[in-house]
């Protein structure tokens, strides 16, 4: 049987901008070759904190239902929003838990520091591994082509609308490519006190 | 009982002999095995123009995780006089099974040098399309383990190019990516060549958009193009790098250049 990670199929991405983020994702769902849904969006927000899922669908709707619970814990003990930096480390030393019967998920979180106000955005492997990068991260069975899109697309410090447009291309091109993503995209451009949701039609093949 | 008459006292009474049992009874089954392919890595890249067609691949030539040359060319001249390639008018690039590759465009060459002598005329590059397809079918059940990508100038001079599978199957295309890095150029060119995904500004809204209509691109551009799918795969591929060797067709023959990647 294939791997778990491709089973369901779908791609995430973030980037990071001047005093912005983007994280995005596509809407498809399906079975091996079979499609079974086109709206099952991969980003949860927990706060002004964003975690795109990638992976086994069961796993992503388990995990993000988790993060759920033990955000709202955070903020009721804390009295305070969790941060990027400390959502990560959520992110990681849960997934560690299941050192050895991992979920199998690709995350990725974005957000923006309200302390410093700097952009954050960070990708982890199934157990928790964190993947700091200054430019992008990407997940998901589409991660080869968004490596490639990526690369040639981002440049440093992109205006909000600019990375809007670098970031959708990057991910619409690359699920363009795969067979298993696709069907539609989420866009979320994360600024210093706005965040801008948007949905992308593209190909419906 | 014999054995305890002639034993070595150091054995025990049911073994004979020094060497154990096992060692004089038929040797285990064994699975033997030849693999006759080998996975070089690389990439390579063609793009056509409205007067020109580039071919382009990266020099790094790998076996596993090792880097075996930074300097192993699998893009060749076709058609021309010498071993130099003087005087050729078609480019092919191989890659995949570096060894097959080195095989197949010294066949391909000798095909269209011959077809030269015999008919008095250059082989145009259409014929030489299905002439490849052919040679690759041939080894239908041992195939040239390869990606080939055949460029050159079609009969109306206008920039021509073949993608085929290591089989034969083949397609007249626009643009196309080979090899270990494809994955991560083709949808970068998708967008950048095609213009695949991109709107004209204020066209309309929804279904009435209007698509951003392909057209050839000018030279410098193309090369740029090239020269950034092959940094940005460089950068994220370890079986590509170390250098860019680009052929350029024209009307007036094949210029090569060599522009340096990482080695890392």
């Amino acid at each position: 049987m294939a791997s778990p990670f491709s089973i369901n199929g779908g791609a995430c991405v973030a980037m990071v901008g001047k005093d912005c983020v983007a994280i995005a994702c596509d809407l498809r769902l399906g079975l091996q070759s079979m499609t079974v849904s086109n709206n099952f969006p991969k980003i949860f927000s927990y706060g002004n904190v964003y975690l795109g899922l990638t992976g086994l669908a069961t796993d992503v709707s388990t995990v993000s239902d988790l993060f759920r619970y033990k955000v709202n814990m955070y903020r009721l003990r804390e009295e305070r929003s969790i941060s990027p930096q400390t959502m990560a480390n959520l992110v990681s030393t849960s997934l560690y838990e299941k050192r050895f019967g991992p979920y199998f998920v690709s995350p990725v979180v974005a957000g923006i520091n309200h302390t410093t106000g700097k952009p954050f955005i960070c990708g982890f492997d199934s157990i928790g591994c964190i993947d700091f990068a200054k430019d992008f991260i990407v997940s998901g069975t589409a991660s080869d082509q968004l490596f490639g899109t990526c690369e040639g697309l981002w440049e440093p410090d992109l205006e909000p609308e600019d990375l809007f447009e670098t970031v959708s291309q990057a991910l619409l091109n690359a699920v363009d490519r795969d067979a298993l993503s696709g069907w539609g995209a989420h866009v979320y451009i994360i600024e210093k006190d706005k965040v801008t949701k948007r949905l992308l039609k593209g190909r419906q093949d | 009982m014999a054995s305890s008459l002639i034993a070595d006292p150091t054995s025990s009474s049911h073994n004979l002999y020094s060497f154990s049992p096992s060692d004089q009874t038929a040797s285990d089954i064994r699975q033997h095995s030849f693999y006759p392919y080998t996975d070089n890595g690389g990439s390579t890249l063609g793009i056509t123009g409205n007067d020109f067609a580039i071919l382009a691949g990266d020099t790094r030539s790998t076996s596993g995780y090792s880097i075996n040359s930074r300097y192993a060319p699998k893009v060749y001249r076709i058609g021309g006089e010498d071993e130099t390639g003087e005087g050729a008018h078609i480019v092919l690039s191989l890659v995949g099974y570096a060894a097959d590759g080195t095989a197949l465009q010294e066949r391909l060459n000798t095909v269209v040098k011959m077809y030269k002598y015999q008919h008095g005329k250059r082989m145009t590059v259409k014929a030489c399309a299905q002439r490849l397809a052919t040679i690759l079918y041939s080894k239908r059940f041992f195939p040239y383990y390869v990606q080939a990508i055949l460029a050159g100038l079609d009969e109306d001079g206008r920039g021509a190019l073949y993608s085929y599978d290591p089989v034969g199957s083949y397609e007249r295309e626009q643009c196309r990516a080979a090899g270990a890095a494809a994955s991560l150029i083709m949808p970068f060119l998708d967008n950048q060549v095609n213009f695949k995904n991109q709107y004209m500004p204020g066209s309309g809204e929804g279904h009435d958009l209007h698509a951003k209509q392909a057209e050839p691109l000018p030279r410098q551009e193309v090369e740029r193009l090239v020269k950034d799918a092959f940094t940005s795969a460089t950068e994220r591929h370890i079986e590509v790098g170390d250098g860019l060797q680009m052929l350029i067709v024209t009307a007036k023959g094949v210029e090569e250049t060599f522009y340096p990647l990482k080695r890392d």
